[in-house]
């Protein structure tokens, strides 16, 4: 393969479980109340290393967004979806940033976070309150 | 130059108007008083008779003009007669009678006539017949002094140069030369405007010079437009790439494709063999990189250390490290006497070959991920030192510039001649940077794929007039550096090709390596093609596992 460009951060960092490569900073967490078909995610306004997938329309919680998914660069695993643009107003704010399911990352205390059996989340996305 | 008789019968020439005016293309204007007479002469502007005032399908060559730089030409070459005769048949003059007149009187040594003549041209800029009039006398002075007639020397110094009032240095400068007479040997020295035995031709090329180009026809205006057609004939020729392709008058210049490499070669298995496996390393190695003297290499590891090896005898002759921390680049000084790599602590170090650690930049420098590279005159260093920033490090002056971009860089390419880089983008974008004096974003290049490795770029051709680069597509794109058109995208490879190489002394040759482990040379058609091997993932680098 050839040489993977990867940015490196410095801080808090969040990076995919399989391959450690960095994927976004504790300070650019927006939101920590998002959901995913795997349980928690988060809201970043910046995430770094991930390649875009194709842009479709999803019908999540809050409405009908035009989403892409996003992948690791390093291992190619699926780690979340980015916004490409919100559909109704009070959700223009998402537009630009990016997901991250919660499951699919380490904290930057090396924590990984485990799916709860049993508790069915209903859906993708969320809102601020 | 000069010498056309103005004594021609006035039967050829045509009447004049009262007061004939030009107007000149700097938008000042010389107003010839005329009395009425066909004595004295001007090329007539536009009331010739009835011819038309331009030449050419867009109308925007002046006739006059044009023929008067003919006619200069002629002289030049030798041709005074076919000169003279164009002059006649065209009722057009060279140089108007009293320009003549001034030529002559100059070349004759008539100094205080010619000074009078000047002040008849009818130049209106009061500075330019100072100026004119100071160079005039200055080579009176000096042919007074040539000749040992001191005391009238000195009369013109005081009398005539002194009260022109400008100039003053130069007037010291004069005066001194008569006080002590070596000093006029260095002032004789055979530097351009303190030159005293320069010929009166010379002379007369300075005055020209000042003056403006409609009352005196600069030497060789006819070469130099050509030459600059030429020029740009050549500039616009995208595909230009030999030497040997001669510029003609008579066609405009435009080369085929086939001069772009642009066929894989054949390359003769015999030729290639592996020599040497330089074995130690411990981890990946990140850059490969060739002494001056092209005897030994540089290796680097990814967050290790940078090895130096015999490349005859394949043996390690140094390993250069930093307790705890890590090398990410590393480069050859251009003398081959030092070394220099970046440290995963974002600091760059300079070592000598023996090992011995000369300097040491600290702070933000350098990123684990960042190319490094040196000037070849040695002065400076450059490196990625901020997601969005190059930094350009004078080491002698100490002075740090930086290249500012909107997107996450990638990589980067130093042209042979220190003037260019070549700025590889997280977007998908390759800039042109000029880095010689300002810091100026030249050109974009763009159609080429980069999503997620590290892909180079490259300077190439005659003239490093193209630029090459990888692409995760498998493609190898070819532009021409001063158009940003893309030229050629070459298919072949069946992996990402993530480097590139043009061969510095073969502008029809270039090689390029891909995830499909192999290195292809491509070159152009009247070679058979089919393609070479070796394994790899880069040229310069070595990009991935040993």
């Amino acid at each position: 393969m050839g040489r993977l460009f990867v940015v490196n951060l410095e801080g808090k960092v969040y990076s995919c479980k399989h391959c450690k490569t960095h994927l976004g900073l504790c300070e650019d967490i927006v939101s920590k109340s998002f959901h995913c078909r795997h349980g928690k995610a988060y809201l970043f306004s910046k995430v770094v290393n991930v390649t875009t997938g194709e842009k479709e329309d999803r019908l999540m919680m809050t409405g009908l967004h035009t989403v892409a998914d996003i992948f690791c660069v390093g291992c190619g695993s699926i780690v979340g979806w980015k916004y490409e643009m919100a559909h109704e107003k009070s959700q223009k704010y998402k537009e630009g940033k990016s997901v991250l399911e919660r499951f699919k990352v380490s904290g930057p205390d090396g924590s990984n976070y485990w799916i709860s059996h049993g508790r069915h989340v209903g859906g993708s996305d969320a809102d601020d309150v | 130059m000069g010498g056309v008789e103005d004594d021609e019968p006035a039967s050829k020439r045509m009447k004049l108007s009262s007061e004939a005016l030009i107007h000149l293309s700097n938008g000042s204007t010389v107003k010839e008083s005329i009395v009425g007479s066909s004595r004295d002469l001007m090329a007539r502007p536009l009331q010739s008779d009835g011819g038309e005032e331009v030449v050419g399908s867009k109308g925007v060559i002046k006739k006059v003009e044009f023929v008067r730089i003919i006619a200069k030409a002629l002289y030049s070459l030798g041709y005074i007669r076919s000169g003279a005769h164009l002059e006649e048949e065209s009722g057009i003059a060279l140089h108007s009678s009293i320009i003549n007149v001034f030529m002559r009187q100059v070349l004759e040594g008539d100094w205080d006539e010619s000074v009078a003549t000047l002040h008849n041209i009818g130049l209106t800029d009061e500075m330019i017949i100072k100026s004119a009039s100071f160079l005039i006398l200055e080579q009176k002075f000096f042919e007074f002094l040539d000749e040992e007639k001191v005391m009238d020397a000195l009369k013109t110094l005081r009398t005539e140069i002194s009260p022109l009032c400008i100039n003053h240095g130069r007037v010291r400068e004069l005066s001194l030369s008569i006080v002590s007479p070596s000093h006029c040997f260095t002032v004789r020295s055979p530097k351009q405007n303190t030159s005293r035995a320069r010929s009166r031709t010379k002379l007369l090329e300075e005055l020209q010079k000042l003056l403006p180009p409609t009352v005196m026809v600069p030497e060789r205006r006819l070469e130099h437009l050509v030459e600059q057609a030429l020029g740009l004939q050549r500039d616009a020729c995208m595909f230009h790439n030999s030497l040997d392709e001669e510029i003609s008058l008579f066609a405009d210049h435009q080369c085929a494709r086939d001069q772009i490499p642009s066929y894989a070669l054949q390359v003769d298995a015999n030729g290639i063999s592996l020599k040497h496996k330089l074995s130690g390393h411990q981890k990946p190695v990140s850059s490969v990189s060739w002494s001056p003297d092209d005897h030994q290499l540089l290796t680097c590891g990814v967050e290790e250390v940078v090895r130096r090896w015999d490349a005859s005898s394949g043996e390690c002759l140094s390993v250069y490290e930093k307790a705890g921390l890590g090398m990410v680049s590393c480069g050859w000084s251009p003398d081959g006497k030092w070394i220099f790599s970046g440290v995963n602590d974002k600091s760059i170090s300079l070592w000598e070959l023996d090992g011995r650690e000369l300097e040491c930049w600290k702070g933000q420098h350098t990123l684990k991920i960042s190319d490094l590279e040196i000037t070849s005159d040695g002065k400076q260093i450059i490196s990625i030192c901020r997601e969005t920033a190059i930094l350009l490090l004078d080491r002698e002056a100490k002075v740090e510039r930086f290249i500012e971009e909107d997107q996450t860089i990638t990589s980067f390419s130093l042209s042979r001649d220190n003037r260019f880089l070549l700025v590889n983008l997280l977007n998908q974008e390759i800039h042109l940077w000029s880095i010689e004096d300002d810091l100026k974003l030249v050109s974009k290049y763009r159609g080429h794929k980069r999503t997620r490795f590290i892909i180079r770029s490259c300077f190439g051709g005659l003239e490093q007039a193209f630029v090459a680069s990888g692409s995760e597509d498998s493609l190898v794109y070819i532009w021409h550096r001063g158009t940003g058109e893309l030229i050629e995208a070459l298919p072949g490879h069946s992996g990402a090709v993530n480097c590139v190489s043009w061969n510095p002394t073969n502008p029809h040759m270039l090689a390029s390596a891909s995830d499909d482990r192999t290195i292809r040379i491509w070159g152009l058609n009247n070679l058979s093609a089919k393609q070479k091997d070796t394994h790899g993932n880069g040229i310069h680098y070595c990009n991935g596992g040993t």
